[in-house]
């Protein structure tokens, strides 16, 4: 293979210095003016009709210019099921739900307007508890599923809350059952927790005299934002225009439209004048979105070697008040659900449940991070009644090239067993401790002389610290079919401007994508420039989630560059008076066949003077997996092609814990990550070691508390986020290079895989230490406490 | 609200103006100033976010009032790179990758200096503890105490 120059080098990020001197403009960091500022009253109530609303003394507020009533924007929204509206209308359904909005001159005016409004509830039982809600006959929290449009992949069932339902069927599980020598199963929770960005949702909206609406936003994905705003609003979608901001913290919680509604409600009703609504922490908690809590069942069956014969989920979400991405986080946890492993018979059954509570959506892993720990955790617990190493009991079965998946299709760019060879050689895994069944790979433990009676777990009871070794593994398709496009123009003096519309959020696609370039093309990374993203004229992007821009906005790039080599060949067969057919664009030259003396730099494109007055150069790229997709069955999900690339890794992690406080301290991580191929490698490492640290903090101390569907612990202190004190212990990152044939220069993705076994890795640590594992998150001192009887 | 007129010495340039006397710090520099780079991010200094140097300490500029700024010198992430260079500490989290989104950056910047200035050369766990109030959701934070810690030596050598 042909050695490349800038693609495998890890460049320096190119927005790094705006972002160190505080130039860079967040979402609120835009002022305009005549602006106004937006607040809103929101639902005391999780779950109640509206029976009046009165704003007369709202309205009377010195500096208020607009009150917006439900009424006033009955627009109803969502990716899937359209059965949100952009402010409640007959009935609230979760607290924090917005009902009326006010716009004024200052914030302090437009709180203290919001204070004076007064609303009349009549309050309905409230839905909190996702496994009664999934009962029949249970209060409804939208009475009738038929009567919302659906555009999407979501199957409702009628009379129920459930907003939809995920079924996968492979092989005949109670054949598995027949065929297996041992079964274990198991219950897992996962609570409810929240992506915590710094930077709360905010955005701004003007609504011109044309009825031209102009959107600033941190949104991940600006396109699919302005077809939402479109349809809602009955407009072309050339009217409406999003202005992207720089984004402090996505993770998935930007992605769909939240502060945008409100801003445009508002704009509607003072035309002309800017409106900037600006969540506050606590509306951020409960008004934003969550990751909604799981219960999730696993059964798994092998044979007494170790080989995998069947498993069964059953998977409950608990996805708030509106179905908004919860089918989606149930379709992508259903395609993980059995694991990177190759088995014969699989069922999988997800519900998403709505409830009334803060709105469950996409976070980093959309699903597979909290299906990973499930079915991860349960499987050592397998390896302990097959008295077998963990290690081992995932080599043996895992997906190699060529392995059927459980969707039936035959896998390519499969790097799960190196990422888990290369986690266990760097953490030192030394297979299982002899005799002491589910001991698995516990370390060592306190010497003997201090241990107590041994429990019949073997692990000792009274004192001392014990240390145990975890692994845990996982398989993510990305969102498959999607859409990328890019324009590459060629600037007068040979410099380039590319216009793309993947979002950067701190993942790198803003150097990841000139890179691909400046290889393709030739030249230094130092001729290309990023236009900021802005729909009036950026060239059409999905979104920014599934992990997929470095694929899919690099390949589109990769044709653009192709059309411009094109162009750059018919202006330099003008000006050497050759056959077009005779030049070609070699190692980042323009040359002529049979004629040496004809050479130009694509470096040097200026200086050679075949630009001038010749048409532009524009190079247009487009790349879409619609054709190589293949839609799977919605009952069975089978399909010879589900997804464009399924992302592996694994991690390992040694931790210890404490018999006498239950506190567990992880003492290291080892992350290993197919990433087809790193374009940027440091900025892959990145990746990876931030989603490790935001897995230590889901793993051990996350968790959103309500009571009576209101969030107690709305802030940042009381909602624990790993802090670097908490973050004091080694991470290494291994990438793994399994070059996909349809990535550019072979390259998967890498922003959502770091989180996705982590948990589960250090859930598994616990259990070798303790022999017993801790199935709801976060492991907590006291849980661990509990499990070995000590409280 | 009752005003009062405040003088006070924001990256070296001295302003004098009439704030109500509610108003916070962070709302005089990024409302009234216009300095955009320190963010809110929760306003009741849990995250760090708005962390700028007041008389050489790290305060949360939300939870300091204009008026306790009278006669300070505040310092902003605006006021960190000189005419023509970045400072160590920015050019530091460039290089050892301690950036991703950006919007913690400023506040850990400001921290970052506030131990140096007092605390040249700091431990790991030292530099660990002083950004313990700078919440940063991207980047696992192990390069941030890495680029302060290459910054302290760069420093060391001027």
């Amino acid at each position: 293979m042909k050695e490349l120059a800038v693609v495998g080098r890890s460049v320096a990020r190119k927005d790094a210095v705006e972002k160190v001197t505080g130039s860079a403009l967040f979402g609120d960091d835009y002022r305009h003016p005549g602006q106004l500022y937006g607040r809103f009253y929101r639902s005391p109530l999780p779950h109640a009709l509206i029976r009046n609303v009165d704003v007369s003394k709202a309205l009377k507020v010195p500096g208020v210019r607009g009150v917006v009533l439900g009424s006033d924007v009955p627009y109803y929204f969502g990716p899937f099921i359209k059965d949100q509206t952009f402010l409640a209308l007959e009935k609230v359904r979760y607290v924090g739900e917005p009902i009326v909005g006010v716009a004024a001159a200052s914030l302090e005016a437009a709180e203290e307007a919001v204070q004076c409004i007064k609303v009349d509830f009549e309050p309905l039982p409230p839905v909190l508890d996702v496994l009664a809600a999934a009962q029949p006959g249970a209060p409804l929290v939208h009475e009738n599923w038929s009567k919302y449009e659906i555009t999407g992949l979501a199957r409702p069932i009628a009379n129920t809350n459930i907003c939809d339902l995920f079924t996968l069927r492979k092989g005949d599980i109670e054949t598995g059952w027949r065929e297996a020598d041992v079964i274990v199963e198991n219950d897992f929770y996962v609570p409810m927790i929240q992506h915590a960005t710094i930077e709360t949702h905010v955005a701004t909206a003007q609504v011109d005299t044309n009825g031209q609406i102009t959107v600033w936003s941190p949104t991940q994905s600006p396109f699919y934002l302005r077809q939402e705003l479109a349809y809602a609003l009955g407009l072309p979608m050339s009217n409406i225009r999003i202005i992207c901001t720089r984004v402090g913290g996505g993770f998935g919680s930007k992605h769909e439209m939240k502060a945008e509604a409100l801003a445009v409600s508002l704009a509607l009703k003072v035309k002309g004048r800017p409106v900037c609504v600006r969540f506050n922490r606590q509306e951020e908690f409960s008004g934003s979105v969550v990751r909604g809590p799981a219960y999730i069942r696993v059964k798994t069956g092998a044979k007494r070697d170790g080989t995998l014969v069947a498993q069964h989920v059953v998977i409950h979400w608990d996805t708030g008040a509106y179905s908004t991405y919860g089918p989606r986080v149930n379709y992508n946890a259903g395609f993980s659900a059995a694991g990177p492993y190759s088995i014969p018979n699989i069922k999988i059954d997800g519900y998403c449940v709505c409830t009334n509570k803060p709105i469950g959506s996409a976070y980093r892993g959309f699903g597979v991070p909290e299906i990973s720990f499930a079915t991860e955790s349960l499987l050592d617990e397998l390896a302990g009644e097959l008295n077998m190493d963990p290690l081992e009991l995932r080599l043996r079965n895992a997906l190699v090239e060529g392995s059927i998946a459980a969707t039936g299709e035959r896998l390519f760019s499969v790097g799960v067993k190196p990422a888990l060879e290369a986690v266990a050689k760097e953490i030192g895994w030394q297979g299982p401790v002899a005799g002491a069944k589910r001991r698995g790979n516990s370390l060592q433990s306190v010497p003997a002389t201090q241990q107590g009676s041994k429990g019949e777990e073997g692990y000792p009871v009274m004192g001392g610290k014990v240390r145990g070794r975890g692994v845990a593994c996982f398989c993510k398709l990305t969102g498959t079919p999607s859409q990328s496009s890019v324009v590459i123009r060629l600037n007068e003096d040979g410099t380039f401007t590319i216009l793309q519309s993947g979002i950067e959020m701190g993942q790198g696609i803003e150097t990841v994508i000139p890179q691909i370039v400046a290889e393709e093309l030739g030249i230094s990374l130092e001729k290309i420039k990023l236009s900021p993203v802005d729909t009036a004229y950026s060239p059409y992007e999905k979104s920014t989630t599934s992990s997929r821009c470095t694929m899919h906005v690099g390949n589109a790039a990769l044709a653009a560059v192709k059309e411009l080599k094109e162009q750059l060949c018919i202006l330099a067969a003008g000006a050497w008076g050759m056959d077009v057919a005779s030049i070609q664009i070699v190692d980042g030259k323009i040359t002529a066949s049979g004629d040496l003396t004809k050479s130009i730099a694509i470096d040097r494109l200026a200086e050679s003077g075949i630009l001038k007055n010749k048409p532009p150069v524009v190079g247009h790229g487009s790349y879409a997996t619609a054709d190589i997709w293949d839609s799977p069955d919605p009952e069975t999900r089978q399909s010879s092609r589900s997804t464009v690339y399924w992302m592996y890794g694994a991690q390992a992690a040694e931790v210890e814990v404490d018999l006498d406080t239950g506190q567990v301290e992880v003492l290291k991580i080892v992350a290993a990550h197919d990433v087809g191929r790193a374009i940027n490698p440091d900025a892959c490492r990145q990746q990876v070691e931030g989603a490790v640290m935001m897995g230590l903090g889901n793993a051990m101390m996350e968790e959103m508390i309500l009571q009576q569907g209101v969030v107690v612990n709305n802030n940042l202190t009381d909602f624990k986020v790993p802090t670097a004190m908490d973050c004091d212990f080694p991470v290494q990152v291994f990438l793994v290079e399994t070059m996909h044939p349809e990535g550019p220069f072979g390259a998967k993705g890498i922003g959502e895989p770091g989180l996705c076994p982590t948990a589960p890795a250090i859930g598994n640590a616990v259990y070798a230490a303790l022999g017993k594992h801790v199935r709801d998150l976060p492991i907590t001192g006291e849980k661990v406490l509990k499990i070995i009887g000590k409280l | 609200m009752t005003e009062k007129t405040i003088t006070l010495t924001v990256n070296g340039e001295p302003f004098t103006l009439n704030v109500p006397v509610n108003r916070t710090l962070l709302e005089v520099i990024r409302e009234d100033l216009g300095m955009t780079g320190t963010k809110e991010g929760c306003g009741d200094g849990n995250c760090g976010a708005c962390t700028v140097l007041l008389d050489g300490q790290p305060v949360n500029s939300c939870l300091v009032l204009a008026v306790e700024a009278e006669g300070k010198e505040v310092i902003t992430v605006e006021g960190l790179a000189g005419e023509d260079c970045l400072h160590p500490l920015q050019q530091a989290f460039i290089d050892e990758g301690a950036v991703q989104c950006g919007f913690c950056t400023p506040g850990m910047l400001l921290a970052a200096k506030g131990l140096l200035d007092n605390n040249p050369s700091p431990t790991d766990f030292e530099i660990r503890q002083a950004i313990a109030g700078n919440l940063c959701r991207c980047t696992g934070y192990t390069r941030i105490v890495k680029a302060i810690k290459k910054a302290a030596s760069l420093l060391a050598q001027q």
